[in-house]
């Protein structure tokens, strides 16, 4: 009896050993391989896109040596401190990660991201719309590939502006103005749409009327929301939200949000592209109400586009396998990989897939069979370019809400004060992180 | 009597028997807080690393009207919530040990479990029940015609005060019970034989014996709202304009500082001074509550 369980005993200490011993083993192997670098290589790759998947079949046949593993290590922010985590530990950094264009700066600036220009990357400028390539591109280097790309648009309810009386979508925001007055007499709950401080919202409108409040020359920062396109964007916005023709009640993403989506009492949404493909499963019983049109205009006959996310994918500095890893990111971003991710809904800015006549004239049911290709690719080509997002703008924006929230909660102050109170805090901030903010 | 030789000795066994124990608390314990100490002298700037910047964290810290601003809103909460929570705990764990309920073991289960749901789940639970656009306040004011919003910035606090007294009244209950369970029965006896009702028998008998737990769930319960942080993390990714900021709690901010911020040294900083502040607050309820205690 004794004797067995000693043995038992040495047997659970045998197998728990090798099996420590045979991890160990596997470990040195593939950090071996990364570390000749090239051709054999396992890659792990943190993307929250669900299409980038579709690219491994295709590339690892195509490049036997390299296995590349897609992993989902959380949206956004929450892969960005992951990531950040990780480079400070030194250990489980990604080959490939995930940033929205404004996050690339916040690696990109202290060094933590490869540049991949001299990989070949800086060949690609005139393959991307305009603003997307401006969004990875800083000075001399480049920091990632654009992956997915959202033109600002506007996503309306046809059938909830017929009830108004209105039957075209608003090209200009005089008209826009005049159309949500008509929509908010329909009843108490209509809006030609929310806002309760959206952030990216603003910025697009900003950026749509010329303003440009970042101006980031390496680790100096000049902040200004005074500019003249600045004043027009935040006004218009001001007059929206004095003039109850917004619901500030409603936040994004939430339940209550789908359901005024689908009964049509939200009449639009100023969006990125990508709401495309969200807006079916989040208002399915509004199919066929729904259509795109370009974002509204500040004069008529004009044709400026804006930004309203994107994302796109880079190589951090600390990856051991970045040769392999740029091989990778070039085909699913660009090359070969591309199609597939198309096929399967992924929006992106590269010009090829815009202009392709398959892209332009395919029909979209959920939007009464309009052709939402043609309509976003003008978007996209038109988005003005000499945006910039200030390095530390993950933290920035999160302060935003505590600044804004108030405003929308109570209605005392107004959106320049917020600006201004926002501007004081990343001044603040930044010259405390080292940059040279004013 | 042992002689002093083998006392001595038996006391280096016992050395040995806590060793596994004292191992565990340094690596788990002790040094995360020195590690903390340690990271609160630095400050790691995104532009130019770490650099040394001895108790600048600090002054800086109690200088940071966010800061005392979280401090302040978790100090009133404790001030208000904690008496509710232990005083409904109290009359739950009597109404149980009175005999004279009906299901009584049902009852303390049900009443226990909420502590067993995950702070996470029972935020969601909550936010859906107390949200005005779905679930048991847009019914109410469907049908009453009113407006009201547990979720604004004037109530959130409030809302959240509900959330935690839920969580957390039936652990209490379990405490105080336990210990009327352990209260002789010959005192009771004792009572009845001298003609003592329900009543008296609760006033002189069962509140003298729960002081001293009272002292622990004080002091738990004290620690345990100063950390809040899972409720108002979660609640504004569902409720729009909650008034919840990044500084709404000391832990909240602590969280927001290090991740967003990345201001990992602030953060430590920021960290510590709240469990001075903690441990300092805990310790004088200790003193003041259980003076009467040991006098007796």
């Amino acid at each position: 009896m004794r004797l067995s369980g000693t043995a038992r005993l040495l047997l659970v200490a045998l197998v728990t050993v090798s099996t420590l011993a045979a991890c160990s083993g596997s470990g040195k192997t593939s950090g071996g391989e990364g570390g000749a670098g090239g051709d054999t290589a396992k890659l792990t790759v943190w993307s929250w896109d669900g299409t980038v998947k579709l690219a491994v079949p295709g590339f690892e046949a195509a490049n036997p040596g390299i296995k590349v593993e897609v992993v989902n290590a959380g949206s956004s922010s929450e892969e960005y401190k992951a990531l950040d985590n990780a480079i400070q530990a030194k250990s489980g950094v990604p080959d490939l990660a995930m940033f929205e264009y404004f996050a690339i700066p916040y690696f990109a600036i202290p060094g933590k991201l490869a540049d991949i220009g001299p990989m070949g990357a800086s060949a690609f400028q005139s393959d991307y719309v305009p603003s997307a390539w401006n969004n990875v591109k800083f000075g001399d280097r480049v920091h990632a590939l654009p992956s997915d790309y959202g033109p600002a648009a506007l996503f309306w309810n046809s059938k909830t502006f017929a009830k108004a009386g209105l039957t075209t979508a608003p090209t200009t925001w005089e008209e826009y103005y005049q159309a949500a007055k008509k929509i908010r007499t329909l009843g108490k709950d209509y809006y030609i749409a929310q806002d309760n401080g959206d952030l990216f919202f603003l910025l697009s409108l900003i950026w749509q009327a010329g303003g440009r409040p970042f101006r980031v020359d390496g680790t100096t920062v000049h902040i200004n929301f005074s500019d003249e396109g600045t004043a027009r964007a935040v006004a218009f916005w001001q007059k929206m939200l004095d003039e109850g023709l917004l619901n500030t009640k409603i936040n994004p993403w939430t339940d209550d949000w789908n359901r005024a989506l689908n009964d049509g009492t939200l009449a639009s949404q100023n969006m990125g592209g990508w709401l495309t493909s969200t807006l079916p499963e989040r208002a399915p019983k509004a199919a066929g109400d729904f259509r795109v049109a370009l974002m509204p205009q500040w004069a008529t006959g004009q044709k400026v586009g804006a930004e309203n996310g994107g994302s796109s994918f880079g190589i951090p500095a600390a990856s051991k396998n970045q040769k392999a890893a740029y091989k990778f990111l070039e085909y699913f971003t660009h090359g070969a990989g591309l199609q597939p991710r198309v096929d399967a809904g992924a929006f992106v800015p590269n010009v090829a897939v815009l202009k392709s006549p398959a892209f332009q004239s395919a029909k979209n049911p959920y939007f009464g069979g309009q052709q939402t290709g043609q309509v976003l690719a003008e978007a996209s080509t038109t988005a003005a370019v000499g945006w910039q997002y200030p390095p530390f703008f993950e933290w920035a924006r999160s302060v935003y809400s505590d600044i804004a929230t108030p405003y929308f909660t109570t209605g005392k102050g107004s959106l320049t004060e917020i600006l201004k109170t926002w501007k004081g805090r990343c001044v603040t901030y930044g010259n405390e992180q080292g940059f040279r903010v004013d | 009597m042992s002689t002093v030789v083998t006392r001595h000795k038996g006391r280096q066994i016992g050395w040995a028997f806590v060793a596994p124990f004292g191992v565990l608390f340094a690596v788990v314990f002790v040094l995360p807080i020195l590690y903390a100490a340690y990271l609160s002298l630095f400050q790691d700037r995104l532009v130019g690393g770490m650099s040394f910047v001895g108790l600048a964290n600090y002054t800086k810290l109690l200088q940071d009207p966010q800061f005392w601003n979280g401090v302040l809103r978790v100090f009133g909460f404790t001030l208000i919530q904690v008496p509710i929570m232990l005083a409904l705990a109290l009359l739950l764990a009597l109404a149980l040990d009175s005999g004279r309920l009906h299901a009584s073991k049902f009852m303390r289960i049900a009443i226990f479990l909420p502590y067993a749901v995950p702070a996470i789940v029972s935020t969601l639970m909550w936010g859906f029940m107390l949200g005005v656009r779905y679930g048991l306040f847009r019914s109410i004011n469907e049908s009453l015609g009113t407006d009201l919003n547990p979720f604004q910035p004037g109530t959130t606090l409030i809302s959240i005060g509900v959330m935690v007294t839920w969580a957390f009244t039936g652990y209490n209950m379990l405490i105080f019970y336990s210990v009327l369970r352990a209260v002789p029965q010959e005192l009771y006896e004792a009572a009845a034989i001298d003609g003592a009702g329900q009543f008296r028998v609760a006033w002189s008998i069962k509140l003298p014996a729960l002081r001293g737990s009272l002292g622990i769930t004080v002091i738990f319960s004290i620690i345990g709202t100063f950390q809040i942080f899972n409720e108002p993390q979660i609640l504004p990714s569902m409720v729009a304009g909650s008034g919840i900021t990044t500084f709404y709690t000391p832990n909240l901010y602590a969280y927001n500082l290090a991740f967003t911020g990345s201001q990992q040294g602030y953060a430590a900083a920021l960290a510590l001074v709240m469990a001075a502040i903690t441990i300092a607050i805990a310790y004088a309820v200790q003193l003041r509550g259980l003076k009467p205690a040991r006098e007796q």
